[in-house]
């Protein structure tokens, strides 16, 4: 399995290229119902770490070695990296991981709107990258929720086809927007939705009043299948740049 | 004539006819020196109380009067004495010379009462100018006074402002969205016009859609002008008395007087009215004065501005050198640290140093992090936010970021409301004020104690208050602890922090049009509160009424 770098900071990249090659990538745990361990074979090839200094170079790289995922770092000197992202994104599938500095929020929120998939801020963790990278891999190798399935986190059951909610047993009444915010969270799991395609998943493109209120309506939402709306388990919130949904939950 | 006047004519002729009838009744044992005596008590009487044309008409009647009753033959205005005619004529010019001298008694008084009354006013105005609180205030009161003393409809100042084009800083009456605004277009482009004067079509500039043009002639050369009826601009020296010239025979629609103070025009005053303004000498030379008080009120504007900036100034320059001694102690220690260490380790020190070159690293990104907030705040960076935001987002995401400081504490999260409490904030600004009153909460209460965290809606507004056992706040330092760099006497080394947390929980709030405030807490402990504009009654209900139409067919 390869892993593109692309940093021209070669201390950064150097962290990087040891945490990834020593970090166990496919030690993930099993246990939520929509994720598949990879096969032994996989973990066993171990991993190779490219590496690109520009983000010229990057995307050549890229187009050549098709990556399983990339790591691109913002700062770069030739090119913007929602450039690159973009560019990236218009023929491969491989998750984007983007490592950005401290107060680029609006940033990072245009990153995942172009197409990036989750992102760190400098000065970040190597534990916390390789934890990323894991849980982007295991969403990748993730077959699409089907949509006629039953998904049952905890306590916590939707049934997608019958767009049924159940919370311990009790029906739970959401309303249109609700079980539309809802079924966007399940479907994508572990991925932070930007506001924006959020909106998108449930208004369409039309634009309107109502999507001034989506942090409104995910308080709702939260109030009826969270046990604490404060603390929640499920939506997790991402601040200045939109949702998470974590179907393991968090400890 | 008016009505009193007529009263007052005609009750002074009925007097000379009665005076005239009772002396005709005695002629016989009058002298004409008598007659003509109490005639001219008549005529004066008359005088002084309906003015001099009154006077000298009962002045006249007298004389005709005194002739054809009083002086024989009678009853004919034939005069058989060439004496007589001496008297008849002296009494003539002694009535009409004392009228006269009688009106311009009065005259000159009512006028040295009207100017007491004028300076008066002016003098008031002038305390006023110099007293109102604010600049704005005391050009409106002289704006007002003018409008309402001269009977024109509207007034303004307009001042240079701080780009290109001028502002209105004060108008009469006063607008509803009164306040700055480009002054913009200040009036179309006039028709020329050659009747008196120096006309000018539109002096000094061709650019007729900004304020430029007359506006900008004005401040260059100091002097005014007039616009008349048919929108011809003229330039004249001072406007008021040009307005008063009685043999004026074009109609002002307009004055535009420069405010010029130190011999430097500092602004334009701008009287307009929809008629012709036809102004009496006494009315120019007020508008004169009232202009100079106008122009000492926008030379105080200026003033105050300046006194402003420079305040600020000194702020930015404090902070500065805070700043400098932040960088130079709190960032130089953990580097001496991690250099230290990193030199150990390369010379085959012991590893566990690189654990505190990581604990020092954290403490160095979060002091670079907070100057980086400061300086945004500071900068005015930070605007206020159109989000509409749940009160459940923000405490639970600060929850998780204060996670590990809070280690150790009970918190407990108390929402006063079951329905979701909203706001119209900026999450992550208001996530970090948060989060900063937290780890502050946390630091400098007592190991182990509780912390509560308590939403609720008042006024309009959200309030979020964290609420703390540790030792509470002085009196005396209630305001000083919002100060950067603030750390109470007594600190603990311990306690680590950049003393920044609490001025840039309040610079994140403020700039939202929020606000952070400090109140003891009952019991011991402080309770700092966190208030954020509301979004109440802008949130929809849950029902989610307004999408019925999209309703799904076997939703839950």
């Amino acid at each position: 399995m390869t892993v593109l770098v692309i940093d021209d900071e070669p201390q950064i990249r150097r962290a990087v290229r040891n945490a990834l090659i020593s970090g166990r990538l496919f030690s993930g745990n099993g246990d939520s119902p929509m994720v598949s361990t990879p096969t032994r074979s996989e973990s066993e090839r171990g991993v190779r770490v490219i590496e690109a200094v520009t983000g010229r170079e990057g995307i050549d790289l890229a187009a050549a070695e098709s990556p399983a995922l990339v790591i691109l770092d913002l700062g770069l000197p030739d090119m913007s990296g929602i450039d690159v992202c973009r560019e990236i994104r218009r023929w491969s599938s491989a998750p984007i991981i983007v490592l950005s500095a401290r107060h680029a929020d609006t940033e990072k929120v245009a990153l995942l709107d172009a197409g990036a998939d989750d992102y760190l801020t400098k000065p970040f963790s190597t534990i916390e990258l390789v934890a990323r990278v894991r849980a982007q891999l295991r969403r990748a190798q993730t077959t699409a929720v089907p949509n006629d399935s039953i998904v049952t986190i905890d306590d916590l059951t939707v049934d997608l086809e019958r767009r049924r909610v159940e919370r311990g047993g009790t029906l739970v009444h959401l309303t249109p927007t609700e079980w539309l915010l809802l079924r966007t969270f399940v479907t994508h799991p572990r991925q932070t939705l930007t506001h924006r395609q959020l909106f998108r998943a449930v208004w369409g493109n039309a634009s309107g009043d109502a999507q001034q209120y989506l942090r409104v309506y995910v308080g709702h939402l939260r109030r009826k299948i969270e046990a604490d709306p404060v603390r929640p388990r499920f939506i997790q919130t991402e601040a200045g740049v939109g949702y998470r949904f974590e179907p393991a939950g968090t400890p | 004539m008016t009505r009193r006047q007529r009263v007052l004519w005609l009750s002074w002729f009925g007097a000379l006819v009665v005076v005239g009838a009772a002396m005709l009744a005695v002629r016989g044992r009058l002298d004409k020196a008598h007659v003509a005596l109490i005639f001219l008590l008549v005529v004066l009487g008359g005088s002084s109380a309906g003015g001099r044309v009154l006077g000298i008409a009962l002045a006249l009647g007298a004389f005709l009067g005194f002739n054809f009753f009083f002086l024989p033959p009678y009853l004919t205005f034939a005069i058989a004495d060439p004496l007589d005619l001496l008297v008849l004529v002296t009494f003539l010019i002694t009535s009409i010379v004392a009228a006269q001298l009688l009106y311009r008694a009065t005259s000159t008084a009512e006028a040295a009462t009207a100017r007491a009354a004028e300076v008066d006013r002016l003098a008031t105005l002038g305390a006023e100018t110099l007293n109102l609180a604010r600049p704005e205030d005391a050009l409106r009161a002289i704006l007002d006074v003018i409008r309402t003393t001269l009977g024109v409809v509207s007034c303004d100042v307009l001042v240079h402002g701080t780009g290109e084009g001028f502002v209105t800083v004060a108008r009469s009456p006063a607008e509803v969205n009164g306040g700055e605004r480009e002054a913009g277009a200040v009036r179309s482009k006039p028709s020329n016009s050659t009747e008196g004067g120096a006309v000018l079509g539109w002096p000094d500039t061709t650019d007729t859609t900004s304020a430029e043009g007359l506006v900008g002639w004005i401040f260059v050369h100091g002097r005014g002008a007039v616009e008349l009826a048919d929108g011809a601009i003229r330039i004249v020296d001072d406007p008021p008395v040009e307005t008063a010239r009685p043999d004026r025979s074009d109609e002002v629609r307009a004055l535009w007087i420069p405010l010029a103070v130190r011999n430097e025009t500092v602004g334009v005053l701008r009287v307009r009215t929809p008629g012709d303004l036809r102004l009496t000498l006494e009315q120019a030379r007020f508008l004169d004065a009232l202009a100079y008080y106008a122009a000492l009120g926008v030379e105080r504007r200026r003033l105050v501005a300046d006194a402003e900036r420079a305040e600020a100034e000194r702020r930015v320059e404090a902070l500065r050198s805070a700043l400098l001694t932040a960088v130079s102690h709190d960032l130089r220690t953990p580097l001496t640290t991690i250099k230290a260490i990193a030199h150990e380790i390369a010379d085959g020190g012991p590893k566990y140093g690189a654990r505190v070159i990581e604990e020092e690293s954290d403490r160095l990104d979060a002091l670079v992090g907070d100057l980086l907030d400061l300086s945004r705040i500071q900068s005015g960076a930070i605007g206020p936010s159109a989000e509409v935001n749940t009160a459940d987002d923000l405490i639970g995401a600060a929850l998780r970021r204060a996670d590990a400081i809070l280690r150790g504490h009970a918190v407990e999260v108390d929402l006063s409301h079951d329905d979701l409490l909203t706001g119209r904030f900026d999450l992550t600004n208001a996530l970090r004020a948060l989060v900063n009153l937290l780890e502050n909460a946390a630091k400098y209460s007592p190991p182990g104690s509780p912390i509560t965290i308590r939403a609720g809606r008042r006024d309009d507004r959200l309030h979020i208050s964290v609420l703390d056992r540790g030792p509470g706040v002085p009196v005396e330092e209630r305001e000083r602890i919002f100060e950067p760099f603030y750390r109470p006497a007594g600190t603990p080394p311990d306690v680590r922090g950049t003393g920044l947390g609490l001025s840039i929980a309040r610079g994140l709030a403020v700039a939202q049009g929020g606000a952070v405030e400090f109140e003891p807490r009952a019991g011991g402990g402080s309770v700092f509160t966190l208030v954020l504009p509301g979004a109440a009654d802008e949130v929809p209900d849950a029902d989610d009424s307004d999408l019925s139409r999209r309703a799904l067919p076997g939703t839950a």
